[in-house]
Order: C-alpha cells, then structure tokens, then sequence
C-alpha cells in the first residue's frame, strides 16, 4: 500500500474508533436511562418518588387477574420479585396471564396504579395447532 | 403446507384473528404503503434519468 | 454502466416476482400465529425493510472507507446515491413497525432503544441527503460526507444490539446466525423469500439512482453525452 494511502486508511481507522468510543462514554453516562423499563425485582432496590411515572416490565402472574367492571388487577413478576398493579381501563389483545407487559404508572404503597398497559410478545411465531400438540 | 387461509376475498380483507379482532386494516396499509412508497421511487428515478438525459442532448 | 443494463431487467423482473410471490405466501398460505393472530403478517414487510435500511447503511460506509483511502470518486456517488433509498426503506420500517405495534403492543408509538436507534438512523439518512445538496464544492461535499458517514456508522452495530443490551418492548431477533429460528418452518420460507425479492428490488433502485448520480456528476464527459 502506498505511504499516502496508508495513512488515509489510518485516518478512516481514527474516525471509526474516536466515533465508537465516543458513543460507548455516552451509552456508558445514560446507562439504566436507556432502559425501556424496570422489572419489579429492581424497583424495590430504589426510592422511588410518589410523583414520578415509572415503566414496569415482566410476566403477568398466572391466575392474578382481577376483573372488577372496568377495572382490573393483576401481578407482575419477574420471577425474583413481584408487584401489584391496578388499571381502570381496556388492556391490549395481547394481554394475557403468563405472558409479557409492560405497565406505565406511579407507585403508591407498594401498588402500581397504572395509566397504560403495554403487552410484550417475544421472538416465537408459530402456528396455532403446534400450540396445542404441545 | 400450501392451504389457502382465507375462504372468499372478503375474509382476506377482514383478516378475523382466533381472539375476534379484524386485523385486514393494519395489514393491507402496510401492504398499500410499501407498494406506495415502492413503486414512487421507481417512477421518481425513471423521470429523473429521462429529464437529465434530454438536457444533456 | 452497460453491462449493468443489460442485467438489469433480470434482476429487476426475477426480484419482482420472488417478492410478490413471498408476500402471496406469507399473506394468504401460511396459518395465523399463535398469539398474534393475523396482525403478525406484517413481518413480512416489516424485516426485509428494516433488514435492508441497516445494510444499506452498511454499504455506504464502507464506500465511504474506499472512497476516502483509495479516492474512487464511483464510490462516493453510491454513498449519495444509497442515501434516499435508504431513508425511504427506514420509512417503510418504522411506519409498518408503528402500524404493527397498535394490535399487538396496544401503542403505535414508545420511547425504547430499538425504536429510538431506528429513528435516529432515518434522521441520519435525511441529515447526509440534505448536507451533500447544500454544498457548492462537490469534493469538499464529498468528503464531509464520507467522513459523516463513518461516524454514522456506530449506529448500525447500537440498534443491532438495542434489544439485548437494555430492555425494550421490540422482541429480541427472530432469527440469528448462531441459534435455530424461533420462528416456525412454515411461516420462515416465505419469508425469506420477501427478503430476498425485496433486497433485488432496492439493489434495482440503487442501480437506477446511481445512473442518475453518474450522469449528473459526469455530464460534461463526452462519453456520458454519446451514452445518453
């Protein structure tokens, strides 16, 4: 390789390196902040103010639901920890007992009461009859 | 494997889910904006090569 | 420039084709999924989008690496000429993602980080069409360019990565290199196809945009005036 080209390749190679470690210091500062949400094993590791809303994200308990007229209750676990959450509102199709959720709400003696209630699918798709043969 | 889901055109557009929802809407959009958005590249860069094409003669 | 016409209405036509048929497939031939119901079809649309907005991007940073070493000025005409076609299939990822998102999350819209990394991606496509068009020196626009594109570049591996370094509502990836896909046979094939047909017909607008790129930059070549 030419001297001239070598160096430009070095400055490319510059380029790369000071722009992925630039970004690795800014992803390292913003850290939980990129979250989506926390899991309700965390949330008892922190204070967390009455006034500030917060995401909570795990499996919704099998057998916890509630359904009270327009209201419903259920239990969110991530298998460590768990917590209560209250909704008045229409959940998503997809909710469902032992499937993903995310709930956005303020915490307020130990309970969530939510304002939104997210479902979370996972990677899997697959025919409704396999479903069953399992 | 090959067994066509839909009985008549109307079930195809509705696209009824096993838990009752209607999910034609959210699917043909998608299906009309990709065609959309598609196809308008094409005729964009077609007409821009004839155009610029024609100044240059 | 010749050879690629003479291919081009192969690919453009074989591509077509392979596309239509998968989506055909994926629309009408396969069952519904086990949760999602009929709404999981979108993925048919929705991962050859986004699969080909973060190659795409890919591809201009390594043109941007040749044309920086090597100073091939061909392959900093496909930086640009990449760059619309790029931010169109983004376009195409988020709004079916958002669409997609309404049945199945109950939101067409969250702040996590594979989304967010998306948009930036979009934003960044429309930042390099809109820096190079408001340049009056092309080789100093090129090499801004080129130089944006790389740092750019860190994006790509970030939204890759999104969904396994923090927790997002997007799932993790169907289907990766190292382990068998989560998702079922019957429903894997024809998408495959759509990702197939769907990279052939982007490969044919990039061709046409570079043509249109070429003839732009070189028209007072007399070579570009006998081909035209």
């Amino acid at each position: 390789m030419k001297p001239v080209r070598k160096k430009r390749l070095q400055t490319v190679l510059l380029i790369l390196v000071t722009s992925a470690l630039g970004s690795f210091l800014i992803i390292r500062a913003l850290d939980s902040n990129l979250d989506f949400f926390y899991t309700p094993s965390e949330i008892f590791l922190e204070e967390i103010p009455e006034n500030k809303r917060i995401k909570i994200g795990g499996m919704v308990l099998e057998s916890s639901v509630i359904r009270e007229k327009t209201k419903i209750s259920f239990i969110v676990t991530d298998y460590q920890g768990s917590i209560n959450v209250e909704f008045d509102g229409i959940v998503p199709d997809l909710f469902k007992e032992g499937s993903g959720v995310v709930v956005l709400g303020y915490l307020k003696d130990k309970t969530i009461i939510a304002e939104e209630v997210l479902a979370k699918h996972d990677e899997n798709y697959m025919p409704p009859s396999i479903d069953i043969e399992k | 494997m090959f067994d066509i889901e839909f009985n008549s055109l109307a079930e195809a557009l509705l696209m009824q889910s096993q838990n009752g929802q209607n999910h034609g809407i959210y699917v043909w959009s998608v299906v009309l904006i990709v065609i959309l958005c598609i196809s308008i590249s094409f005729v964009f860069y077609k007409y821009k090569i004839k155009e610029i094409s024609k100044k240059i003669k | 420039m010749f050879q690629v016409n003479r291919a081009y209405p192969y690919i453009f036509y074989l591509s077509l084709i392979t596309y239509l048929l998968s989506i055909f497939w994926g629309l009408f031939l396969t069952p519904e999924d086990f949760v999602q119901g009929n709404s999981y079809r979108i993925i048919y649309l929705h991962v050859p989008a986004s699969f080909i907005s973060q190659s795409l991007y890919l591809a201009m940073a390594i043109a941007s690496a040749v044309y920086l070493i090597w100073k091939v000025k061909l392959s900093v005409y496909l930086v640009r000429s990449i760059a619309p076609i790029g931010a169109v299939t983004t376009f195409i990822a988020l709004i079916s993602g958002s669409i997609w998102g309404i049945p199945t999350w109950g939101t067409w819209w969250v702040w996590d980080a594979r989304i967010v990394s998306t948009l930036i991606l979009f934003i960044m496509y429309l930042g390099l069409i809109s820096l190079h068009d408001s340049f009056n020196n092309n080789e100093k626009a090129d090499k801004f360019l080129s130089i944006l594109v790389l740092v750019g570049s860190v994006n790509i591996p970030i939204i890759k990565m999104s969904v396994e370094w923090w927790s997002t509502l997007h799932q993790p990836a169907s289907i990766t290199l190292s382990e068998k896909p989560a998702i079922d046979l019957v429903m894997l094939y024809p998408l495959f196809g759509s990702i197939i047909g769907f990279t052939g017909l982007i490969a044919c607008l990039v061709i046409l945009s570079s043509k249109l790129q070429i003839i732009k930059r070189e028209k007072n070549k007399s070579w570009v005036k006998d081909y035209v």
